[in-house]
């Protein structure tokens, strides 16, 4: 009995392992249907490991942190280095691009006045303790700059040269209380004096009392003998207020200065002003407002119906 | 083995299967994790006759081919299966030593398990699949000697209550 019970034993051993092998045989042979077999139960399969995915995702993030944990930490070092790194660079690159606007703005001023410029970046802002207004440029004698040299912004005028340096100038600005420039109202002969008010505004005292002062009347350096410190028909500012007291010699206003003196980037300073005086030609021009289109709608009755009429 | 023993045998190896394609797998536990089916079989054929335990290793190991993670061409595990199910059932069949005592089941399941990956990689350099560097294998069948070493424990007392009560009419006879 014990013979026939391991005979048995034996034979369906031999059967089972003829059956894995004959498996063997047909899937090594390309038998679609095994192919089929494994397909299908992963059909079946996909949806319970999707469900397992989305349950033990904690888990596995966790077991991935655990076993992790020293590359993972080296990992965010790292990330933490390239993110400040690439800020950085973002930073510059903005920079870079607000320089570039803005020194594309004052070669285009300067090449339309003729003036022979030289680039000039801000490197420091004077102390606002000491009361002056004043900044710091990269270029200096080295590079031609010399004292009492016009300094612009594609605004219009930043100020003069103070002191030249080798490779550097000081340069005071137009809202130092110090700074002084005659001034010629554009489109007109009338002329005045405008001095720095330790801010944007700077006020204006007209020479003569010919002719009316207006809001919104435009100022024009009116240039220096022998071009310095000022040259001709650089845009100054706007003027904003009129004072029109009666009783007093001249009249006085209050001008708004174009240059955006809290982002000074990239300025030039004047080597040279052109042949020709540029007259009002660099007056800037107003901003345009755009149209908006009207749309007129006509609306038709629709015809009234009998009994509308009949009541 | 009665067909109604052998039909219960495979429903449990088909949830077997589903907990590992569905639960192990997407765990992504140390060292490759550990194969269940491969543990519960072997579990299964330490506490059963060598016949049994052929069949437990045709049903598990069919399962295990029928894996998309499965490297090997269809009826590879299952000829591994067989063949270390029934070993694992003769060594402990007829030695009371070994089947009573939960220790020595589970060092034989853990040491079953790493021969048994072993095989499988031979069989499969035998028909000409690649089973990657190695550092790669001795890891992974190291791992998976450790793992086993850590779950067999753990599923040894319900497979042990669940093969007698899917073999009680056996056992009474």
């Amino acid at each position: 009995m014990r013979n026939g019970g391991e005979g048995r034993a034996r034979l369906l051993l031999i059967i089972l392992i003829v059956t894995s092998l004959f498996l063997i045989t047909l899937d090594l042979r390309g038998v679609k249907i095994l192919d089929g077999i494994r397909s299908s139960t992963q059909n079946i399969l996909a949806p319970f490991q999707k469900t397992g995915s989305t349950l033990f995702l904690p888990f596995r993030n966790f077991v991935g942190d655990v076993t992790q944990l020293g590359r993972t930490r080296d990992q965010i070092e790292k990330l933490k280095a390239d993110n400040a790194k690439l800020r950085s660079k973002l930073l510059l690159r903005k920079n870079a691009d607000g320089e570039l606007s803005q020194l594309k703005s004052v070669l285009d001023l300067a090449g339309r006045a003729g003036y022979e410029v030289v680039a000039a970046r801000v490197i420091s802002q004077g102390a606002s303790t000491s009361f002056s207004q004043s900044i710091t440029i990269d270029v200096g004698t080295s590079s031609g700059v010399r004292k009492n040299m016009t300094v612009l912004s594609g605004d219009g005028l930043v100020g003069v040269v103070k002191e030249s340096y080798a490779h550097s100038a000081l340069v005071m600005l137009a809202t130092d209380p110090e700074f002084k420039v005659g001034v010629r109202i554009a489109g007109s002969q009338q002329i005045g004096i405008l001095s720095g008010g330790g801010s944007k505004r700077a006020s204006l005292q007209l020479l003569d009392n010919q002719n009316i002062l207006k809001v919104g009347a435009i100022l024009l350096a009116r240039g220096s003998t022998y071009n310095r410190p000022f040259v001709p028909g650089v845009p100054v500012g706007i003027v904003s207020a009129v004072d029109n007291s009666a009783g007093s010699i001249a009249q006085s206003a209050t001008v708004m200065l174009y240059a955006k003196f809290s982002a000074l980037g990239v300025l030039s300073v004047v080597l040279r002003a052109g042949k020709n005086n540029p007259g009002d030609s660099l007056v800037p021009v107003a901003p345009q407002p755009i149209p908006v289109p009207t749309v007129t709608i006509y609306a038709t009755p629709s015809p009234s119906t009998p009994t509308a009429n009949a009541k | 083995m009665p067909l109604r023993q052998f039909s219960i045998s495979s429903l449990i190896f088909i949830l077997v299967f589903l907990i590992q394609e569905s639960v192990i797998n997407q765990l992504h536990l140390p060292g490759s994790g550990f194969s269940l089916p491969l543990l519960i079989a072997l579990t299964w054929a330490v506490l059963s006759t060598p016949t049994v335990g052929a069949l437990t290793g045709f049903i598990s190991g069919f399962f295990m081919d029928l894996s998309q993670s499965s490297s090997g061409p269809m009826g590879h595990w299952t000829l591994i299966m067989i063949l270390a199910c029934y070993t694992v059932a003769f060594l402990g069949s007829g030695n009371d030593n070994v089947r009573g005592n939960p220790v020595t089941n589970i060092f034989l399941v853990s040491i079953a398990s790493v021969l048994t990956l072993l095989a499988f990689v031979i069989a499969g350099l035998l028909l000409g699949i690649s089973a990657g560097s190695f550092y790669r294998i001795l890891i992974t069948i190291l791992s998976n000697g450790i793992w086993a070493l850590l779950v067999t424990p753990l599923i040894m007392p319900i497979i042990t209550k669940l093969y007698r009560v899917v073999l009680r009419d056996r056992a009474h006879t």
